[in-house]
């Protein structure tokens, strides 16, 4: 029989670990599940036993499990940014960037949006928020948008695929059905490729504010409670924010990572790493303006329970978290982003990694001075993560490592149709556009 | 009908009857020394002690501080469950069936009165045959506080019921009020001029505590007047 | 799997995104029954509850335009 997957295709390294998996995967794979499973007898422990096998305690009620569900939560914001405002803005650069970044947010989201249950006392009773949810309950706003979200997501995600699974389809590569089930009898016509289109404008201009709405909301849990260091008008912004500044941390550590494991030199070229880490560049100093503000404004109305706040983070218990955040959020990614001689792809390696510690350790600050530092004189808490805890952070990490590696393994993770979309017809598309920024030509003069 | 307390700091000496009267009315958990000292104690009535000034005009007061019973309670805002609630008489209940255990409550409670069992409670055998019978015994993984003993008001209201005649003022006392020695807590219904707490309510050393934070709470503190 | 297979379970996983509409709809509207009944909801998150319903009829509509869309762009392919 005729081997389709052997016919050479232009972008053969976008198929090559599709058709031809690495000898690695599968022990990777291994390791990974092996974590997880792990990770899954703690936490069945803690069904078992309750919520007493983490650190938390009163007053410090909140810990890692809400600390990582904004996390990742968080993180998920490299889809959106990517995809939707760098398709609406026709940045031809994106083209191939979109695929990973959507991937990153609908994987991420999952994860995110499972972490408040494994925060629950009783998982048991969940039904309750379906059948006698509170309106007026933060929570019950974060259910429905992380919901929407996710959705959208997983619909953003998959319309732009079909026509890369109908060229898997058509080469025959295995599981045949799978391509043929996903791919909704995709052919390439011109009907066809205006259904895909109209769909992809709607969905990028509606995923934009639904995944605004998503950290917007998430950080109402907290500006909606009259906690010091919580009660603050900024977090809606602060929080999207930052949230769009980790994921494009996210999606940068993801590019470098393929790029070198896929050998993908070829597409993921200076270019893209320059414009992106501009762009993380930008998100820190903005990052760092919404900090600053909060922290000035706390600190001119020195309010005594904010105060408490201020300095246990300033000067106290909390100093050394503090200020590493603001190094690895600010200082270090934009020394070494300013300078064009740092801004090579170890040097962007590193600031990335930096802003994703950075980011982990601004949701730690966020959540637990506020509860550690309570109104009424009761001694300062202390919060110290178990063993149950940490676990559940690096089972949650996997799950995402584990996701992506089966996600890539089955389908590119590069689009390929949008690069050959943008091999055939981006130059004619940007002359275009770029003649019609133009003046005019100017009318020659009656009398010449 | 509000259900309020009043709590004089004068007569107050600080015994701590309060705290052992209510843990034992309501079936409050021990909790194992390593717990408490991670700080799961479970005290529904607290007792918190204030260092004020400094040598030799040092000042130690001590508050007992049950929950506040707050007419806008900010626990009750962000339940997703309505697992806590304010009844018509203003208790702030706990519904233990319901509560899923995100703990919002208690991350939302300004004044940090409510507890949580991180463990299955248990009682040891001889403790065990004084659990009180009119309260029920929470299970692992959701949130208790103070309710005013409001099985007392249940109780109450039924034994005037069967007698065919209005509740009186001393038919319902919470364990607090019953317990204090010195009667410095005194129960009754804010609303209603022939109980005591409804003149207390306007005395002029009546305070609040967070008083701008506009929960409005229906405990009330009388301030020390030496 | 035969093209029969296929198209049936085509067919039943854009009715899936329906489910989810369904499910979510009558659940929003369950919660706002639940905030009227008991008189603690303001009129802001009954509102924003709606815009979530209206949401997620934007989506499973798209969906649905991209599945029947291609259906029909691909029946046209084959006559010609």
């Amino acid at each position: 029989m005729d081997d389709l997957s052997a016919r050479p295709h232009p972008d053969a390294p976008l198929l090559r670990p599709i058709e031809r998996p690495a000898r690695n995967f599968y022990l990777i794979v291994g390791i990974l599940l092996a974590i997880i499973l792990y990770t899954g007898f703690v936490y069945l422990r803690q069904i078992l036993f309750g919520l007493g096998v983490t650190g938390m305690a009163q007053p410090v009620t909140w810990g890692f499990y809400i600390i990582n569900f904004v996390f990742f939560i968080g993180i998920s914001h490299a889809g959106t940014l990517i995809s939707a405002i760098l398709r609406l803005s026709k940045a031809e650069w994106r083209r191939p960037i979109t695929r990973m970044a959507e991937v990153i947010t609908a994987i991420v989201l999952a994860i995110g949006g499972l972490h408040p249950i494994i925060d629950l006392g009783r998982p048991d009773r969940m039904s309750h928020l379906f059948f006698n949810g509170r309106l007026q309950s933060p929570l019950l706003w974060d259910i429905t948008s992380i919901t929407a979200y996710f959705t959208a997501s997983t619909v953003y995600l998959y319309i732009p695929l079909i026509p890369d699974i109908a060229i898997l389809r058509d080469r025959g590569v295995k599981p045949r059905w799978l391509y043929e089930f996903l791919s909704w009898g995709w052919q390439g016509t011109e009907r066809q490729h205006k259904v895909l289109d109209r769909a992809m404008n709607i969905l990028m201009v509606i995923v934009i504010p639904i995944a605004i709405s998503v950290h917007t909301i998430i950080s109402y849990i907290f500006a909606m409670t009259v906690q010091p260091g919580w009660h603050s008008t900024i977090f809606g912004p602060y929080f999207v924010v930052g949230a769009i500044f980790s994921g494009i941390a996210a999606i940068l550590v993801l590019m470098i990572v393929f790029r070198k494991i896929f050998r993908l030199e070829g597409y993921l070229k200076h270019v893209h790493f320059n414009y992106l880490s501009i762009l993380l560049l930008i998100m820190s100093l903005l990052w760092f303006y919404f900090t600053f503000s909060e922290y000035l404004t706390g600190y001119y109305g020195h309010e005594p329970n904010e105060m408490r706040v201020f300095w246990y983070k300033f000067t106290g218990d909390f100093a050394p978290y503090f200020w590493t955040m603001i190094f690895c959020n600010f200082f270090l990614p934009v020394l070494l982003l300013c300078n064009r001689k740092t801004r090579t792809i170890p040097g962007i390696l590193i600031a990335s990694i930096s802003v994703i510690i950075g980011m982990w350790l601004e949701r730690l600050i966020i959540v637990v001075p506020s509860l550690a530092n309570p109104r009424l004189p009761y001694p300062t808490g202390i919060y110290i993560p178990t063993h149950t805890e940490w676990m559940l952070f690096i089972g949650g990490i996997s799950v995402f490592v584990l996701g992506y590696m089966i996600f890539a393994r089955f389908f590119p993770v590069i689009s390929i149709w949008e690069i050959e979309e943008g091999r055939k017809e981006s130059a004619k598309i940007v002359t275009e556009r770029i003649s019609s920024y133009m003046p005019d030509i100017k009318p020659t003069s009656a009398g010449e | 009908m509000k259900w309020g307390m009043v709590i004089d700091l004068q007569k107050c000496t600080g015994c701590g009857e309060c705290v052992a009267a209510c843990k034992r009315e309501n079936n409050v958990a021990v909790v194992e020394p390593k717990e408490s000292a991670m700080g799961r104690t479970m005290l529904w009535m607290d007792m918190l002690t204030i260092f004020e000034g400094d040598y030799p005009r040092l000042r130690v007061r001590q508050i007992p501080r049950p929950c506040m019973h707050c007419d806008h309670p900010p626990c009750t805002k962000v339940c997703p469950v309505r697992a806590t609630y304010i009844n018509e008489e203003g208790i702030v209940t706990q519904i233990y069936p319901q509560c899923i255990g995100c703990r919002y409550c208690m991350a939302a409670c300004p004044y940090t009165v409510k507890s949580f069992n991180w463990y299955k409670p248990e009682w040891t055998p001889g403790i065990r045959d004084t659990v009180n019978p009119d309260v029920s015994v929470r299970p692992v993984g959701v949130v208790e506080k103070c309710t005013f003993c409001v099985h007392r008001r249940q109780k109450a209201k039924e034994q005037a019921k069967s007698e065919a005649r209005e509740p009186r003022e001393n038919d319902y006392q919470p364990a607090c009020a019953e317990g204090c020695p010195t009667g410095a807590i005194v129960f009754g219904d804010i609303e209603n001029s022939g109980h005591r707490v409804n003149h207390l309510a306007h005395s002029p050393r009546a305070t609040r505590l967070l008083e701008d934070l506009g929960t409005e709470p229906k405990v009330i503190y009388l301030k020390e007047v030496d | 799997m035969s093209k029969k297979t296929i198209e049936g379970l085509q067919i039943v996983s854009i009715s899936l995104i329906w489910v989810l509409f369904t499910g979510i709809a009558i659940w929003v509207f369950n919660l706002i029954k639940v905030s009227l009944e008991l008189h603690d909801a303001p009129d802001a998150s009954v509102a924003i509850s709606i815009v979530a319903i209206l949401i997620f009829l934007v989506l499973a509509s798209v969906l649905t335009y991209v599945f029947i869309g291609l259906r029909k762009g691909r029946n046209e392919d084959k006559e010609t």
